[in-house]
């Protein structure tokens, strides 16, 4: 929209440099007209962050893209129901990324809590101090369409496993208190979940 | 480098590398659709002669609303029952072109 009181700053993503007040002032005017239930307000918040909350919840939800759209609504949804009490102390990006945090989160827990259907797999991995892998990472771009490949053949409870712990680097001990399971259990899923994305990081071509 | 020193090297790495996707306009006429729904369950919008007041454009079938003379319908939602919603929901490209129309709106964006 482009009338005075609620046009977006021109910071915003695409937009040119605008100053940080007066970015942050028409930020503010966003907020305070979306909770006077303004509808061309409510367009323009989504307008300017869902793209940011979809970038951010689709990487932590790869390869499972069939929840990602449920996901970000929950997260718009739970935004706009607590807006009244967001004062300000992050950016509202910022604080719409916490939500979302909270609610891949909830999805990781949902997917570790169900009895777990997967084979004993593996002895540990027997080349788990080879040096193997490191000019692959040189390359992130291919590095990155390569993890997505391999997170997405793997059984739900591993890559839900794995992105928790290492993309959100929550400890094992958050984990198992999230999911009800012991932590010798979770360094069990995850040993089995590591030695698996290790094998066809190997057999796949890069 | 063990399994658990890779697979922290590796998440740093991809994750710096991950373009940032853009949202489908399909989501957001959802979302837009989910919040004013949630927004009018709880009491009425803002009424359309305030809207426009504030700087909002309205589109042609809000413009025939704000002219009846009656707060509670000025305060309606006409998306609710519009076909762009429709479409914009189901597509990602849908045949909608009025001007104004937040649905329009995210395709171009």
């Amino acid at each position: 929209m482009s009338g005075d009181t609620l046009s977006a700053p021109e910071s915003a993503p695409g937009g040119t440099l605008q100053s940080l007040p007066a970015a942050l002032a028409a930020e503010q005017a966003l907020l305070a007209a979306v909770l006077a239930k303004d509808r061309k307000a409510a367009a323009e918040f989504v307008s300017r962050y869902a793209d940011p909350v979809y970038a951010y919840v689709s990487r932590r939800l790869a390869p499972r893209a069939d929840r990602v759209d449920d996901v970000v609504q929950d997260v718009f949804l739970v935004a706009f129901q607590k807006l009244a009490s967001f004062g300000g102390q992050s950016s509202v990006v910022g604080w719409l990324l916490g939500i979302a945090r909270h609610k891949v989160e909830d999805v990781y827990r949902r997917q570790l809590r169900e009895p777990d259907p997967l084979p004993d797999l593996d002895e540990p991995w027997p080349g788990s101090t080879v040096e193997q892998g490191v000019e692959e990472l040189i390359d992130a771009a291919r590095a990155e369409e390569k993890t997505r490949l391999i997170l997405a053949r793997l059984p739900e409870a591993y890559s839900a496993a794995l992105l928790w712990r290492y993309w959100e680097q929550r400890s094992i001990k958050d984990m198992a208190a999230q999911t009800g399971k012991t932590e010798k259990a979770l360094e069990r899923l995850l040993a089995r979940a590591r030695a698996a994305f290790r094998r066809l990081w190997e057999a796949t071509q890069p | 480098m063990n399994d658990d020193d890779f697979l922290t090297r590796l998440a740093a790495l991809t994750d710096a590398a991950a373009a940032a996707g853009r949202a489908p306009a399909r989501l957001k006429s959802r979302l837009y659709s989910a919040l004013v729904a949630q927004q009018a369950a709880a009491g009425p919008l803002r009424s359309l002669p305030s809207t426009q007041a504030a700087g909002g454009h309205l589109c042609v079938f809000e413009h025939v609303l704000r002219v009846v003379p009656n707060e509670q319908v000025a305060s309606m939602n006409p998306c609710r029952v519009c076909h762009a919603r429709v479409l914009a929901e189901r597509f990602e490209s849908p045949p909608i072109y009025w001007p104004h129309c937040p649905y329009v709106d995210f395709q171009k964006r």
